[in-house]
């Protein structure tokens, strides 16, 4: 059976000339159907690059990435907004709600994409984001609600859409323990209910041990570990 | 709606209550409408003024001209106007002569080359009614003496000489505005002389029941008169007018259209300003599925959005000032000095929509660049760079 996520030989460098700095070179992962994965490395040994060029925000200087056996590489830019839409959720370190939309409408945001009617969409996303525990703040903006409550509503919005691939990066990292703690349950009942792959970057060890497979990043590359190792 | 327009319409509703791009967008639109407007009131008053003119010279025009095309008189001018009147458009057909040949006072002090006519308010025989210009340079007055020669010659002992009439001055004519005023005009017993035929026509000179009609009853009465008649309208007979006061439309229309690009050029950096603010929301658009094309649309509705509030705000704004400025005659002209008593305004709705064509689509072609911009907006270095 395919692996939902392959990258291989990946490489990517930031600026060109005597001002390039190299992220990482040849690096290959890969991550099986169903698993929930965390990533973890010091800052600077780029979790978030990988993370932007497994999940096709960004392209790679060097490898490929292949999302359900698709090469990202030779996608158009179109197909590859496509892929992101029908196959990837994507949840950030701070939140990323649109500041003009209500949460409804924000959770709404990647079924409107895909030409879903607003009615549909919109009632989708109610469930949603009852589901989350957001069901009083569905018409409140992103700057009427908590940390927590974006964060969350951050991830309704990623599998909106019923992506198989979620990637969150670094979600806990900006929200207090209590909040982290719900975030993370959350993203894993998600997962638990969906059976969908999920790619976690994370600096807090405690959280990257609770899940099924660790990728530890040095400059050096990646190394897949045991979470009882972490 | 189109998730696109949702978007654009949530961005410029959301524009209000962010100080500095509400500013931007009210500058954008308030530009656009001023320019817009600016345009409408300089075509209604180049209008106001060519109607006038156009006015004035189908009064003092006929509608169209039939002359003879290889001689200069109809053979049998009866039959001629019969078969023209024969038109169902046809209202009237008024025969006239109009000749060239020289004029002297009764000394013989002076002579000028002059044009001389009979139609239907010709004077009496043995009378003329003279230009005022022509009045001066011979120095006569009412009841002075003239002499017309035609070019026709007759034989004498001496030679061929010119035929000429004896003709007293019974009044002076000031010409009109726009007049196409003869030197002299003469009776027709007078121009059968001058001519050396008994009933000299060389035109027929048409009044139409409707004058917008010339062109068609033009090509009408060609086709059925053949080609020993020409036939002219009465725009080709003032083709070098009508063409100076064409020319003189495009000229003004181009000129206060540069205002409406000055103010398309403030629409784009409206929509440059729009795209670096909303950096990091096109890459979280990017992220969740948008298109390239999808993100280029939001723009589009955008511009398109301010462009036609301007237009057509600009429009009903310069539509309206033309019609009240008109209407109340608000600006006055010394009736003694100029023809009108007031500056006239007017509007067609063809000159309305071309204004509106041309502001929409320099306004559309301004929204062109950001929209591009933000189509190029790639997911992850908008994220990187509004950290």
């Amino acid at each position: 059976m395919t692996s939902p996520v392959v990258a291989r030989g990946l490489a990517k460098t930031y600026g060109s000339g005597q001002a390039a700095v190299p992220v990482f070179s040849g690096l290959s992962l890969e991550i099986a159907d169903g698993e929930f994965v965390a990533i973890v490395g010091p800052s600077g040994s780029g979790k978030s690059t990988l993370l932007h060029l497994l999940a096709g925000l960004d392209r790679p200087d060097a490898g490929e990435v292949e999302i359900d056996g698709e090469p990202l590489a030779r996608m158009s830019a179109a197909a590859l907004a496509r892929l992101r839409n029908e196959k990837i959720g994507f949840v950030f370190q701070f939140h990323h709600l649109l500041p003009e939309f209500s949460a409804l409408e924000n959770v709404a945001m990647p079924l409107r994409l895909a030409g879903v009617a607003r009615k549909r969409a919109e009632a989708q996303a109610g469930e949603l984001l009852a589901q989350v525990g957001l069901s009083a703040r569905a018409g409140h903006r992103p700057a009427e609600m908590s940390g927590g409550e974006l964060q969350r509503a951050a991830i309704a919005r990623a599998v909106a859409a019923r992506p198989p691939i979620l990637f969150a990066d670094e979600p806990t990292g900006n929200l207090d323990t209590e909040n982290a703690e719900i975030v993370f349950a959350l993203l894993r009942k998600l997962h638990a209910e969906r059976g969908k792959s999920a790619v976690l970057v994370t600096h807090d060890r405690d959280l990257a041990r609770r899940c099924d497979k660790i990728f530890s990043m040095t400059r050096e590359g990646v190394k897949a570990g045991d979470v009882r190792e972490v | 709606m189109p998730v696109e327009l949702f978007i654009a319409l949530r961005y410029l509703s959301a524009s209000r209550k962010r100080a500095h791009v509400a500013l931007v967008s009210a500058i954008s639109v308030a530009g656009l409408a001023l320019g817009v407007a600016a345009l409408v009131v300089s075509i209604a008053l180049l209008t106001g003024f060519q109607d006038k003119i156009r006015t004035r010279l189908a009064a003092n025009t006929p509608h169209l001209v039939v002359e003879p095309s290889s001689s200069e008189t109809f053979s049998d001018a009866s039959a001629m106007a019969r078969a023209v009147s024969g038109d169902r458009d046809v209202r009237r057909v008024d025969p006239a002569f109009e000749g060239r040949g020289w004029v002297a006072d009764g000394r013989s002090r002076t002579i000028l080359p002059a044009r001389y006519r009979a139609g239907a308010d010709s004077p009496k025989a043995g009378e003329t009614e003279v230009s005022t210009a022509v009045a001066g340079q011979l120095g006569v007055a009412r009841g002075s003496l003239v002499v017309v020669a035609s070019l026709r010659t007759v034989l004498t002992p001496l030679g061929p000489i010119p035929v000429t009439v004896p003709l007293r001055v019974s009044s002076l004519r000031r010409a009109g505005t726009l007049e196409a005023t003869p030197d002299l005009a003469i009776s027709r017993a007078d121009a059968a002389v001058l001519a050396g035929d008994p009933d000299p026509v060389s035109r027929l000179e048409v009044r139409l029941a409707d004058p917008s009609r010339a062109d068609a009853v033009a090509r009408r009465l060609r086709g059925s008169l053949g080609k020993a008649v020409v036939v002219r309208t009465a725009r080709q007979l003032n083709s070098g007018l009508d063409f100076a006061l064409r020319l003189e439309k495009v000229l003004i229309f181009v000129t206060v259209f540069l205002i409406v690009l000055v103010a398309a050029l403030n629409v784009v950096s409206d929509l440059a300003l729009l795209v670096v603010e909303k950096r990091r929301d096109l890459g979280v658009l990017a992220t969740l599925g948008a298109s390239p094309r999808a993100l280029s649309r939001v723009y589009w509705w955008l511009g398109g959005s301010i462009s036609g509030i301007g237009t057509v705000a600009g429009v009903a704004i310069g539509a309206a000032l033309s019609w009240a400025l008109d209407f109340f005659s608000l600006v006055r002209l010394p009736a003694d000095v100029y023809v009108l008593d007031h500056v006239p305004f007017a509007l067609h709705p063809r000159d309305l929509a071309l204004v509106l064509l041309f502001s929409a689509a320099a306004a559309l072609a301004a929204t062109a660049m950001p929209a591009r911009s933000a189509a190029r907006v790639g997911p992850a270095e908008a994220l990187r760079l509004s950290r």
